[in-house]
Order: C-alpha cells, then sequence, then structure tokens
C-alpha cells in the first residue's frame, strides 16, 4: 500500500515538474504549423502570436533604445482578443507607438520597462489614465537581472539583421538587448520569434545560436534604427563649450580619469570635441579620456583619430559608423565578420563596475542633488545613467581616480579600509533649452509620484552619488561638502541666476570658493570669452566626415549638404 | 587680442573664419577693408523692437541688422548684415526700416553699391504686419535703387539661410553669392511640411532639404549667380567679382529674367528631385554633387551653367 503510494507520488511529480516545458511544446506544436522550418511568412506572424503566445503571459517585445522589433510589434498589436490579451510587457524601450497601442487596445496591460524616449509624453498620460499597469521603471541592468529572477519572458519577439535557415541569428551592430533577452526566454523553456531583414544560407557570424531561437519572420523592410547618440556639432553653443572647459580643466586633469562613461548631450559632445584641440593643449593627451564604455559617438571621431582614445566597447552601435568601426578595430570590439559586436548588459556592467567617471546632463537638480528627466509631463524613464551614474557598492579594484575621490569624501578614514568613489558628474547650462531652470526646489518626479501613488519618485541619478555638478558659473565638487548644508551651498552656488542660485548665502558661498569646493572659471584659470566654437575639432557633421576619411556616413537627417 | 589687432583684421583671418560660424558684426568687419567700417543707428543709439516686449521677449541693442558704410577694395559700399543668431535674423519694424532708409540712401546717390549679407528666417511673428510691410517696401527700395543704376548685391552664408521675405528680396537683387551651408527658398522645409504633407516635403531630411534649397542646387540651376566657399574671405572676393560682372538693369533685364524663368520651369517642371535637374543639366555623376568639395563644385558649376549676364 504505502510502496505504492510512493509510487503514485513520484508518479506525479515526474510530470509536474516539466509543466513549463511541455507547455513550451504545444506552443511549438501550434507555432510549426505555420511554418516551414522555422520559417514563417510576414503575412502569417500575427497568426504565430496567436498560437504561441496565451493570455496573460510576459512578453519582451524587443523594443532596445535604438533597434526595434517594429514588424513583430504591428503584429502582435493585430492580434484576436479573444486568443492573446491582457499581456505582460517586460521590455527595456517603450519607443514606437505601436509598443503604447498594444495597451490602448487591451492586447497587453501591465508593464515593466526602463526607457521612453520618444513615447515620454503619451505614456505619461496613459499612466494618469489608468490605461498601464506599472509595475516599476527599471535601470537597464536592473531589468535585465529581472528577466533571470522574476520576470522572465514566457515569448521574447526580437529583432536581427539576418538568419540562416536552421535560425542562427546575424544581429549586426546593433546586438544591443538580444542576447540577453534570448538567454533568459529559451533557457526557461520560453518561446523566440526573431523577425529579420532576409533569410540567408551562412550568416556573417553567429550572435545567436539556432537551438535558442524557434521561429523566424523575414520582414520586407530592415528594422527600425533611430541614430540616438548623433549631436550635429553646428548645435553646440558657446555656454556648453565653456561647461565643457570647465569639466576638463576642473575634474579630468585634478583626477587624471582615464576610464569613463559620457552621457548623451551637447555638453559632453563638446567635451569629446576639445580632446584634440583644448585639452590637447593643456598637455592631457594619454592621461584622461582613454578607455570608454560608450555608443560609437561620431562626435568622437576627432580624438580617435588624433590618437587619444584606445578602446570602446559599446551598447549599442550608431548609424552611419559602420564603415568607420569596421575599419578601427584597435579602438571597437568587433567580430570575425569585421562589424562591431555591441552588448547592453556587458557595457552596462563595464560602465557600472570599470569605469572611474560618469558624466551627463539631466533636466533638473535639486537642493540635495537628487537629478531627473522626469517633467509634470514626461516620463522617459531611465536608461542606462543610473547604472552608469552610482558608485558600485562591490566594486574592489583600485584606481588613482577612484581613491582620490574617496579620500576626497572622507580625509580621515583609513586608507586601507576607505572605500573610492565613482566620479559622478552633472553638467549643463544653469538655464537649459526654452530657458527652463536646470535647479529647482523640488523635483516635478516627487509630484508625479505623488500623483500616481508611486512607492518611489523616478530619480534619475540620487543626489548622495553625485560628486561634482558643472555649470557655466563653477565646479561644484559635493565630494569635499560635510554635512547638508555645505551640499545645498555649493549646489546654490553654482545654479547662477535660476531662483536657486539667487536664494545662496553668499557668505558661506564664498567661504565654500576659498576651500576649492567651488571652483569659478578664473579659478581655473580659464576666460569665459575663450569658449569659442573655433575651439571645436568638427563644427558640423561635415567636418565629421572629414576626420574620419569619408568613412563615416551620417543619416540623412544629419546632413546639411 | 588687442584693441588695433581688433581694427586691423588681415586677409589671414578672414580665409579662417567660416562666414557661417561668424556673427554678423564679425562678417562685417573681415569682409570689408580693415577699419572701414562706420555703422548707422549703431547699438548705442538703442532702437530697439517696439514690439518685443509686450510680448516679455528680450530685445537688441541693433534689432538684429547692422546698416552702414565702409570700403571694399578701395571703394565706397553700403553695406547690411543680419543677426541669425537674433530671433532668426527675422524682419520687424526697426530691423526693416534700417534697411529701406539704408536702399533709399543708395538711391539718392546713385553710384555707391550695397551689400546685403541676409541670415533670415523670413518675417518676425511678433510683429507680423510691421515686418510684412517692411519686406514690401525693401522690395521697392532694392528695386528703386537698381533702377537709380545702384546694384545690390547679396550674400547668403548663414545659419539661418535666406527665407520667407528674405527670399523675396534676394530675388530682387543684382546678383546673389551662395555658399553650401547657405539656403534660399520663400517657404521653409516644415511649413512645406505642415501645409502639403510629409510625403510632400520630409523637413526632417536634411539631405533633401539642403539638396532642394541649398546653395549648391540654387547655383547649378542659376538661383545664384555665384559658388563661395565657407570662409569670409570667399564671399569678399565673390562681392568683387559680382560688382565687377553685374551688368546694369532695365526693361531688357526684366524681359531677359522672365524669360530665363519661364524656360527653367518648361525644361525642370516635371523633375521630382534636384538630382533629376543635374542629370537633365547634363551633370556628370550628379548623385556625388553634395559631397564635392567647394573648389570642384565650383569648376564643376562653371562647366554646366555660365551665368545669365543679361538676366536678373
Amino acid at each position: 500500500m504505502l510502496t505504492s503510494r510512493n509510487a503514485e507520488a513520484a508518479g506525479r511529480m515526474a510530470t509536474t515538474w516539466q509543466h513549463q516545458r511541455e507547455a513550451r511544446d504545444a506552443r511549438l506544436e501550434a507555432g510549426t504549423r505555420l511554418a516551414r522550418g522555422k520559417i514563417v511568412e510576414a503575412r502569417d506572424a500575427t497568426r504565430l502570436m496567436e498560437a504561441v503566445i496565451r493570455p496573460g503571459d510576459r512578453v519582451c517585445l524587443e523594443g532596445d533604445n535604438q533597434k526595434q522589433a517594429d514588424l513583430l510589434s504591428r503584429a502582435l498589436l493585430a492580434v484576436d482578443l479573444a486568443k492573446v490579451k491582457d499581456l505582460h510587457m517586460v521590455q527595456s524601450g517603450v519607443v514606437l507607438p505601436e509598443h503604447l497601442d498594444l495597451f490602448d487596445r487591451g492586447v497587453a496591460k501591465k508593464l515593466d520597462y526602463a526607457y521612453s524616449g520618444p513615447q515620454s509624453s503619451r505614456i505619461a498620460q496613459m499612466l494618469f489614465g489608468g490605461k498601464i499597469e506599472l509595475g516599476a521603471i527599471h535601470t537597464y541592468l536592473e531589468l535585465f537581472a529581472r528577466y533571470f529572477i522574476d520576470l522572465t519572458p514566457q515569448v521574447a519577439l526580437i529583432a536581427a539583421v539576418s538568419a540562416d535557415r536552421e535560425g542562427n541569428l546575424y544581429t549586426g551592430p546593433n546586438t544591443e538587448d538580444t542576447p540577453t533577452v534570448v538567454e533568459a526566454t529559451a533557457f526557461k523553456d520560453g518561446i523566440v520569434i526573431a523577425q529579420v531583414n532576409e533569410v540567408v544560407d551562412k550568416v556573417p557570424r553567429v550572435d545567436i545560436p539556432a537551438d535558442r531561437v524557434h521561429f523566424i519572420v523575414e520582414a520586407d523592410k530592415p528594422f527600425f534604427v533611430e541614430p540616438l547618440f548623433t549631436r550635429d556639432p553646428a548645435a553646440i553653443t558657446e555656454g556648453q563649450i565653456l561647461t565643457a572647459m570647465l569639466a576638463i580643466k576642473g575634474i579630468y586633469a585634478p583626477y587624471s580619469v582615464r576610464r569613463l562613461n559620457h552621457g548623451i548631450g551637447f555638453s559632453t559632445a563638446a567635451i569629446e570635441l576639445l580632446l584634440p584641440t583644448y585639452a590637447e593643449k593643456l598637455g592631457l593627451k594619454g592621461k584622461i579620456a582613454s578607455h570608454f564604455a560608450l555608443n560609437p559617438h561620431p562626435a568622437l571621431i576627432p580624438a580617435i583619430e588624433s590618437g587619444w582614445v584606445q578602446q570602446i566597447h559599446s551598447f549599442g552601435s550608431e548609424v552611419g559608423m559602420d564603415d568607420y568601426i569596421r575599419a578601427r578595430s584597435d579602438i571597437y570590439f568587433t567580430g570575425p565578420d569585421g562589424s562591431l559586436r555591441s552588448n547592453r548588459a556587458f557595457c552596462q556592467t563595464a560602465g557600472l563596475y570599470a569605469c572611474d567617471m560618469f558624466i551627463g546632463s539631466t533636466l533638473q537638480i535639486d537642493l540635495q542633488g537628487n537629478s531627473s528627466t522626469v517633467t509634470a509631463s514626461r516620463i522617459a524613464g531611465f536608461g542606462g545613467a543610473p547604472n552608469m551614474g552610482a558608485d558600485a557598492r562591490g566594486r574592489r579594484h583600485p584606481s588613482e581616480p577612484w581613491l582620490q575621490a574617496g579620500r576626497e569624501a572622507d580625509p580621515d578614514g583609513s586608507a586601507l579600509l576607505r572605500r573610492g568613489r565613482k566620479l559622478v558628474v552633472q553638467i549643463g547650462e544653469t538655464f537649459g533649452e526654452k530657458n527652463v531652470p536646470l535647479f529647482v526646489e523640488k523635483l516635478d518626479a516627487l509630484a508625479l509620484a505623488e500623483k500616481l501613488k508611486l512607492e518611489l519618485a523616478p530619480v534619475m541619478i540620487y543626489g548622495d552619488d553625485v560628486t561634482h555638478i558643472v555649470t557655466e558659473e563653477g565646479v561644484a565638487n559635493l565630494l569635499m561638502c560635510r554635512d547638508a548644508n555645505e551640499r545645498e551651498q555649493a549646489i546654490r552656488g553654482v545654479a547662477g541666476y535660476t531662483d536657486v542660485g539667487r536664494n545662496r548665502d553668499r557668505k558661506m558661498v564664498q567661504q565654500l570658493r576659498e576651500r576649492g569646493v567651488i571652483r569659478r572659471p578664473e579659478d581655473l584659470g580659464i576666460d569665459p570669452l575663450d569658449a569659442d566654437r573655433s575651439m571645436l575639432a568638427a563644427r558640423s557633421i561635415k567636418d565629421l566626415v572629414r576626420w574620419s576619411g569619408g568613412l563615416y556616413a551620417p543619416p540623412s537627417q544629419f546632413r546639411n549638404w | 587680442m588687442s584693441i588695433a589687432e581688433l581694427e586691423k583684421p588681415s586677409v589671414e583671418q578672414a580665409r579662417a573664419t567660416s562666414f557661417y560660424e561668424a556673427s554678423a558684426r564679425a562678417r562685417v568687419r573681415l569682409l570689408l577693408d580693415p577699419g572701414s567700417f562706420v555703422e548707422f543707428i549703431g547699438p548705442e543709439k538703442r532702437e530697439v523692437s517696439p514690439h518685443l516686449k509686450l510680448f516679455d521677449l528680450p530685445e537688441q541693442f541693433d534689432d538684429g541688422i547692422i546698416v552702414g558704410h565702409g570700403r571694399l577694395a578701395g571703394s565706397p559700399v553700403f553695406i547690411a548684415a543680419q543677426e541669425g543668431r537674433f530671433m532668426g535674423g527675422a524682419f520687424g519694424e526697426v530691423h526693416g526700416a534700417k534697411l529701406v532708409g539704408l536702399l533709399r540712401a543708395a538711391k539718392e546717390l546713385k553710384s555707391i553699391p550695397v551689400l546685403i549679407l541676409f541670415d533670415t528666417g523670413g518675417v518676425r511673428l511678433q510683429e507680423a504686419n510691421a515686418g510684412e510691410l517692411a519686406i514690401a517696401e525693401i522690395m521697392r527700395a532694392v528695386i528703386e535703387a537698381r533702377t537709380a543704376g545702384v546694384k545690390v548685391i547679396g550674400l547668403i552664408g548663414g545659419r539661418s539661410g535666406c527665407y520667407g521675405g528674405g527670399g523675396l528680396i534676394a530675388g530682387c537683387c543684382s546678383a546673389l553669392a551662395v555658399s553650401e551651408q547657405g539656403r534660399i527658398a520663400v517657404s521653409g522645409p516644415e511649413v512645406i511640411e505642415t501645409n502639403r504633407g510629409v510625403e510632400e516635403f520630409d523637413s526632417r531630411d536634411r539631405a533633401l532639404v539642403w539638396r532642394t534649397m541649398g546653395g549648391k542646387h540654387r547655383r547649378l540651376i542659376g538661383g545664384a549667380d555665384l559658388f563661395a566657399d565657407d570662409t569670409v574671405q570667399a564671399f569678399r572676393e565673390a562681392a568683387l567679382e559680382l560688382l565687377e560682372t553685374t551688368a546694369g538693369f532695365g526693361i531688357d533685364t526684366l524681359n531677359a529674367e522672365q524669360s530665363r524663368l519661364e524656360d527653367r520651369l518648361q525644361r525642370f517642371g516635371a523633375c521630382r528631385d534636384a538630382v533629376d535637374i543635374w542629370v537633365a543639366e547634363g551633370v556628370p555623376d550628379a548623385g556625388s554633387v553634395p559631397a564635392l568639395p567647394a573648389d570642384q563644385f565650383i569648376e564643376l558649376a562653371d562647366k554646366v551653367r555660365r551665368i545669365a549676364r543679361d538676366a536678373r
């Protein structure tokens, strides 16, 4: 009796332990009816979705910050709601209009994401209107991490350049999130569907092995890629050049920062274009800015060509940079086929653990140094900045900039036990676009969190991670502030004529300046009148093309010829 | 830089200075003979716009245009330069009146030519009626000056191009020189897209914008008479050449201009894209025109299109 009961229990367990695999096999079988081998016609893509996706599934629709599985997103949007609905979307980028149309139609219900740049205004409206049930807004690494713990997709809809008939995928230079998404889905009994620009006999290189890919859909046109990291040098202002000069002389030089990440923005583009001119004159070549976690910024071409840069690992690629990257494999990571291999998860990790500095712009900074790109009507999400712009508590290897920053923060601590600090620099003009002040008493993100009843305000970079703020009025070193009041006055002291700046305690700001916590342009030997566009190594996109020896092919929207 | 250097710019400086990048004042200073410029109604007079403060908008003491006289290779010229970085170089009431006054003075004197350094998006929306009136007055003043024997030369290579009413005024000038960056048109790219749809004209496609409105295309279809490299010195040399070669003005000129335009419409009216026009004009490897360096383009343009000296 006892024995047979045990056997019965064992038998029951044997079937239940493979529940997910059986479910996957059932989905695969339903999908295979629409396929020849792994290949499904584009016109059958919606039927494929209906065959393999179940109501309430967690689905990763590959929307990265650059490349988009646009055909698959349209196909998913068209499903029969009787078959597919209430999906839980887990994707890093909410970028295409279709990504939100899914929620309008009821195909999807819940969202966990990281970045929503171009949809920032509509996503805010939909969150206010209750159209989207929000899980959380993540940083990239955070969302990727949750793919392996509690947000593992049942279905991943991804994009690649080409596939062979077995299903091996070539992602091209924009590999981005794909390996991470596929890893989490395929090895946990999920289904992977790839849209490809073409099916070929042999792929140039295997970015994703065939046994992780279940279905291939050949798209009628190449997947969409946004040139997100191109900044036209013609649009760089003298104010931005001044802040760039202050950053180079006031931070890069004294800390000898060699390993770093640059945010997107015109101030950092200005820094890149001042390396071969201004920084070269200061004798900094070889001493700063040699190793980057960075997308292939066209603005960095003059510095690369002038021998400044040794190595760059990239999150994604950049439209028009392919031939240049191929020809500069000493600098970039490339595959056996010669083209760039990017990887967002690895590059984010590199930026977090192996870089000594992050420098980037933001929209609002408060009196504690918290910053956010959320405004009352826009939720742009986070993307990469919070990981780049955070002190890595798990870091253990020393480097001079990291140790020096640690010393400044805790001069009396024991050298052998003192943590170093990553340099986290916020750079911007005191009045940004449309004369909106950069400095505020209270972040809009707080008002938004109250309105949406969020448990956490969407803060891009927390004040306790920020080490320096650079504006045209000077550099504030927050590491050297000893209490909250000093910190506040150091921030007010570089906030210019904004309300925050005008309400400074003049005496205290003066004292901070004497201690070197605040350094004005004249304290650094910089004459603001020297901040002239003629200092830029390139003043137009065409100059960048010339620097690249004709290898950089800017997309049409950036050409003025 | 010492005051003496400021007052005596060298040819080298003019060669090294991008016209596109330079301010209106730097353009005037480097284009004319060193130290010869004398300004009328300068910023010290504070003749600001009477309208902008109603909109709580910042004013500029010269209202975004510099007018005055100076010398070019020793000969006297009148000169006007718009500042494209102040309100997109747009025409307002005071801005327009300064140019009208300059042109009327030239008409009175009959012998001193006028250089207009356009850099404008058109009429300033905040003073629309006054601005539109100014455009009409300027066009009349240009034609009256030309009728009196004055050459009016337009130089176009600034950030804001030469749009709206500026495009109309440019069309009235005796001759135009343009650089690659310079754009000449009436309706701007965004206006066309808004009214006719993105299929008609995608304003974000900058390569399309430039090959439709940019300097190279204007030179190739005869909309501009000379192509200049993007330096102040190149524009100075272009101005000198145009002053020397431009013919007089009368009913014959207008008739010739009319038939030139009719002919152009007939030959190219069906073309969908600027490249089609270049192909029809016999430009070899037309697709490569946008990427050609200035010197090679000038050589090509001189071969393809002789300047119609009798028209305009």
